[in-house]
Order: C-alpha cells, then structure tokens, then sequence
C-alpha cells in the first residue's frame, strides 16, 4: 500500500507532466505546399524525380551564397513560406525545402530573405532536381535556369507584448529582493541553530 | 535499509542545485546581450524573464537553504542529475515565450538536448527564429558540452572539496589536475583556445563562401559550438547542408573529432604528451569502429547506387558516420534521406556508430571507447586465458594516459554501464516500435537520443507522441549523466518516501 506521501507524489508528478504539454500558442492547420511534388515529396522518393523537371515556389530564406558566377539560395515551400510564426503563423512542424543552384544574376531580384525580422520574397524557380547531385558532393538539389519573384517579401516587426514587460519588471524585482535577502543571511546558517 | 534524508541533507542538495541555476541564469546573460546589440527586443524580454526565474530560484534556495555543510559522495551525485532537470524547466523558458515551440514539453525536450549535446529538437520554424534565441541554443550546447557543473565548479563554487562528486556525477572522472576546480578551469582553457581557433576559421570559411560578415561571424560561432560540444545544432534548417562546401565539411570534422576526445587526452597533449594521440586505447577503439561503420556504409550504398562516383560517396558516408560516430548529429542529408536513399545497411551502419560514441570525460556520449576498448581486451584475455596453459598468468594492460592492468573490477564497471546504455537503447527502440514505427527507425532515433547524438531520421518531430518526448528527454538524460548519478536521484527520492526516520 502506497503511504500518502507517496501518492501525493505520484499525483504532482503526473500533474507536471501533463502541464507541459499544453501548448502557448494553438496548432492549427498549416499552409499547405504550393509545389507538387513539394520538397518532402523530393525527398521521400528521390529516385522517382531524379533528373526531371521540376518547378519550385518557395520562401527565400538565409542569404544568397555567391561562388563565383553561380550560387546557392535555399527556398522554403513549408507552412511559413507566406507568413512566418513571428508574425502569428500557425504551428505546423518544421521547416522544408530545397537548396537551389543557379545564375547568381538571378539573384539580384531578390529583396528580402527570410529570418526573425523578415519574410522573404516567394520565388518560383525551374530546374533539374538531383536526388544526389554529382557536382555539389551528392547534395539534393536543383539546378535551376530561371527565377521568377512571386511575392516581394516585407520586415516582420514582432511586437513587444505588454505582458511580458509587466513580468519582465516584476521578476527583476522579485529576484533583486531574493538576492538582497540572501546576502543578507549568508551568515546565519539554519542548520547551525539546530 | 532506506534512511529518510534529514533536513541536513536537503539543505546541502538545494544549496549547491541553487548554485548551479544561478549559473545557468549568468549564461542568459550572453543571448540576452546579443538580443539587445540585434535590437530584438521582444527576445530581450524573454531573457530578462528567464534570468530572473533562474535568479529567484537559485537565491531562493540559497536563502532557504543556508548551510556550512559540504557535499557528501550521495549529496553530489543527486545535486548533478537533479540540477539538469531543474536547469531544463527554467532554461525551457526562452524557447517557450519565442512562441516556436508546441508546448512547455517541446521547450523541454530541446534544452535537455542542449545541456545532454544531443542535438535533436521540436522548436518549429527555426530558420525565423531571433539571433538571441539561436545563440542561447547553441550557447546550451557549448555549456552543457563542458558540464553545467564545470560551468558552476568554475565560477560559483569556492573551494568546496566534496564539489568533485558533483563534477564525478556529471559523467566526468577524470581528474586533469589534482584540484577538481583547477581541473574545471583548465577544461575551459582547452575549450575557449578551440573556441578561438574553431570559430575564426568558420568564419573565415562562411565569408569565402559568400556570407555577410555578421552571419559569417555567428554561424562560424554557432556551429563552432554544436561541432565541439559534439552537439549538432545549427542556425539553420538545413543543418550543415546549407553551406553546401567541402572546405566546411573538413573543418567542422577537424572539430567534432577533437570535441568527441577525452579532455584528459587534450591536456595530455596540451602539456607535451604527444605519444598520447596514437596509444590512447579511445584513440584506437575510435579509428577501428570508425573505419569499420564506414566500410558498412560505403559497401551498401555503393551496392545501391545512391551517389554517382567513389569521391562523393566516400564524402557523404564520412562525413555523417564522422557525426554519428562523434555523437555530433550535423548531416549534410535531408533527415528522411537516411531511409529514402541510405536504406537499411545505412541506418544500421549509423546506429551501431552512434551506440558506440564518442570518449569518456568529453563533450560526446554513447557507451564510450574506453568501455569497448576495456571489454574487447578482457574479450581478448579470456580467450588467451582458455587457450593456455592452466598455470599461465594471462594479464592484460590498456593505455589511457598510462598503462592500467585490466582488473575485474575495471571489466564490471564497464560491462554494467554498457548493459545499461543497451537496455536503454532497446527500450527506445521498443517503445517507438509499439507507437506504429519502422523497428529499425525507432532504434536508430532511439539510440541517437540516448547516446546523445541528434541525427534524426524523422520519427522525432513535433507530432510525436508525448509519451516519446517524455522518454527521449529521459533517455539524452541518463545517456548524457551515464547513469550513476540518476540512480542516486532515485533512491533519493524513494528514501524521502519510504525511507524511515
């Protein structure tokens, strides 16, 4: 028979693992992909596709990696490629997509690339998809021939909510007066007394 | 018989736990700093709130739990392990209020993998995420590589002699200098020194393939950190992938081999032992299970195809084996490519390297070299003993920094922790099995968290089951603390319940 103590125990323990998995922010449904196939489809039969055609629609996201005359840009096609979680996107999973190989001219269209301050611009590029590109170490990638913007991106301006300032100023206060207390304490140990 | 802790006993846990939580709270100082230079200000005040959680926790407990008494062996051992979880609750709290994370669990899930080096995480739509929060990641991983309790030993702790228990509950034994503090700070000369190097080439690298300086400077910085804490964070999605450069490639593999050796090993070479590289038995049992799982790798894949011409496949298979082996968890594949392109042979070849890891008193997990060393020679011994004469005295010797005679003793210890690290392994893999996934995919994901590797062939996601997160934490938890000191929280716990007074 287990001693009330421990039930408690069993009770608080069962109540702090159920407490963490309610989420601050609700899962809803996620941007579906624009491409068809989309980068996890690449990626989940890369034999079906390699070598073909393909046509890609996604969030520029990073930078450009200019080498040489060419370059890399990796394009999102996730559920953020049009509105990132900074900016209240719904959850829905991690990001995909694909690293594309091309004219670095092609970049110069390019505005925005997406990260905390901004939504990069959506792209459509076309190109040869290698399921292990012989060229770029086996990397999965598309060589691209053209680039089309989309959508010109825009900065994303995630907003200071009030509430975390009022617990920001609250906490710092809380913790400067712990720490106060402590230090003046420091040198009444409580086991001594006992 | 189960003695109840008295209020002592207490007392000294929550002292020295605080201790640690006070450090951990100065850590975010660092992404907090970043946010402020960045102009992120909602990130800023994410941090402030987090620091002042750790600040009120760590004061309040030296407050509540004012004592002259030092750590006992038991005391040590319970503030280590339990210092993580306290340390994951209140580090979880930046990566919650980011809103990128699906629940309190997730947060959880991915400071465990931070502070274990592990590398796997559910934080979603990180290529958004701010610099301050992609810093604190990665500053998790650095940290947790050395050991929050060497971050505390370092900076917190005066003198304390009993502090060698809690830095032996860590996971690390080894004692570099004959003062555990001393030991502390001088694995923080070595990691800082590489910190330097690592990054600046990084960087340098980053720039010449075309980064802006400041993202050149940061991802040289961050992936420095997940490569030497054997980690496998990275700033972006697509992991190391996204560099697409061989140049990168061998400099974060320069780094993770050197971050996956024992921190004895380095000061060993530090202080002018070179000898130490090519007798150290971790050195050798890492080069023979290394070549081996790249043999396996390479074989398959090349039977199947997958990459156009011997180079390439040589680099692929390299490098991620390299990772996995390390206990790293940087790829250069796409996480499903592992099963869509290197198959079965692929998975196991990875898994079987990452069971085995990294050495022992390092930033790496995994059963250790030390401990296959240890037993293939016992293996050895007995064998030579069966096969000699009876009135033959068959010794056998290892070299870790000096020769050590295989005792039984030496082979129990290293047989019970590797029992343990496989029944784990096997516990996750059977768990995933009966929540409907592939067996061999749930072994290699399982046994990338508990051996605290991070690659990841996409059974770890947000979607997962709790119950699979709450076990993956468990796992990166006892991997990373190798167990002892987790038993030791254990029966901490169960004497306060039916110990008697």
């Amino acid at each position: 028979m287990m001693s009330r103590s421990a039930r408690v125990a069993c009770a608080l323990a069962a109540l702090a693992l159920l407490v963490p998995t309610t989420g601050c922010r609700a899962e809803g449904t996620p941007e579906p992909s624009p491409n068809d196939p989309s980068s996890m489809t690449l990626v989940e039969q890369p034999k079906e596709y390699d070598g073909t055609d393909v046509t890609f629609i996604g969030e520029v996201v990073g930078e450009a990696m200019k080498r040489g005359d060419m370059a890399w840009l990796h394009i999102n096609d996730d559920p953020y490629y049009l509105m990132n979680v900074e900016e209240g996107a719904q959850l829905g999973g991690y990001n995909s997509g694909m690293a594309v190989w091309l004219d670095a001219e092609l970049t110069e269209k390019i505005t925005y690339y997406g990260d905390y301050k901004h939504e990069g611009d959506v792209v459509e590029v076309a190109g040869v998809f290698n399921a292990a590109c012989p060229e770029h170490g086996g990397d999965m990638d598309i060589h691209a021939r053209s680039l089309e913007m989309v959508r010109v991106g825009h900065v994303v301006i995630d907003p200071v909510h009030p509430w975390k300032i009022a617990w920001a100023i609250g906490l710092s206060l809380v913790a400067a007066g712990v720490g106060a207390l402590t230090r003046l304490s420091r040198d009444h140990p409580i086991d001594a007394r006992r | 018989m189960l003695l109840r802790p008295r209020l002592e006993d207490h007392l000294v846990i929550g002292k020295y736990t605080g201790k640690i939580i006070i450090g951990v709270g100065l850590l975010m100082v660092v992404p907090l700093l970043t946010s402020v230079v960045l102009a992120e200000w909602d990130t800023v005040l994410d941090f402030v709130i987090s620091v002042a959680a750790c600040l009120i926790f760590g004061f309040g407990t030296q407050l509540l739990c004012r004592t002259e008494r030092d750590l006992s062996w038991s005391h040590g051992m319970v503030v280590a392990s339990g210092s993580w979880i306290v340390a994951t609750v209140l580090g979880a709290l930046p990566h919650w209020l980011s809103g990128h994370e699906g629940s309190y669990l997730d947060a959880m899930f991915d400071v465990m993998s931070g502070y274990t080096t592990t590398g796997l995480y559910l934080l979603q739509d990180l290529d958004h995420i701010s610099y301050g929060l992609n810093m604190w990641r990665h500053l998790l991983t650095y940290a947790g590589g050395q050991g929050i309790v060497v971050v505390a030993l370092t900076f917190l702790f005066k003198g304390a002699a009993g502090a060698y228990t809690a830095y032996v509950g860590e996971g690390k034994d080894e004692r570099l200098l004959p003062n555990v503090i001393q030991t502390a700070r001088a694995i923080w000369l070595v990691s800082l020194t590489w910190l330097v190097v690592g990054a600046a080439a990084l960087t340098i690298t980053g720039m010449v393939l075309g980064q802006e300086p400041l993202r050149a400077v940061l991802h040289g910085l961050w992936v420095f950190m997940g490569a030497w804490s054997t980690g496998g964070f990275a700033p972006q999605s697509y992991n190391t992938l996204y560099y697409h450069s061989l140049g990168y490639e061998l400099v974060t593999i320069v780094i993770m081999i050197a971050g996956s050796f024992n921190f004895a090993l380095h000061w060993a070479v530090w202080t002018g032992n070179r000898k130490e590289l090519v007798k150290n038995v971790e050195m050798i049992s890492f080069a023979v299970t290394l070549s081996l799982t790249v043999l396996i790798a390479t074989f398959a894949l090349a039977k199947a195809g997958v990459y156009p011409d011997a180079m390439t496949l040589f680099r692929k298979a390299f490098y991620q084996l390299a990772s996995g082996h390390t206990t790293t968890g940087f790829s250069t594949l796409y996480s499903r490519a592992f099963v869509t392109q290197w198959g079965p042979i692929g998975l196991m070849a990875t898994t079987i390297a990452m069971a085995v890891g990294a050495s022992a008193c390092s930033t790496g997990g995994g059963i250790k070299g030390i401990r296959v060393g240890v037993i293939s020679k016992a293996l050895l011994q007995d064998i030579r003993r069966a096969v000699s004469p009876e009135r033959a005295v068959i010794t056998a010797k290892i070299h870790h920094i000096k020769d050590v005679v295989l005792g039984d003793g030496v082979v129990r210890s290293a047989m019970f922790i590797t029992i343990a690290y496989l029944s784990l392994y096997g516990l996750t893999a059977i768990v995933g099995t009966l929540y409907g996934y592939d067996f061999l995919q749930s072994a290699f994901e399982g046994v990338s968290a508990a051996s605290n590797t991070g690659l990841s062939c996409g059974v770890t996601s947000p979607s997962m089951p709790a119950v699979m997160k709450v076990l993956y934490i468990l796992a990166m938890w006892l991997g990373r603390l190798e167990f002892m000191s987790v038993f030791a929280l254990g029966g901490h716990l169960l004497s306060m319940v039916r110990g008697r007074g």
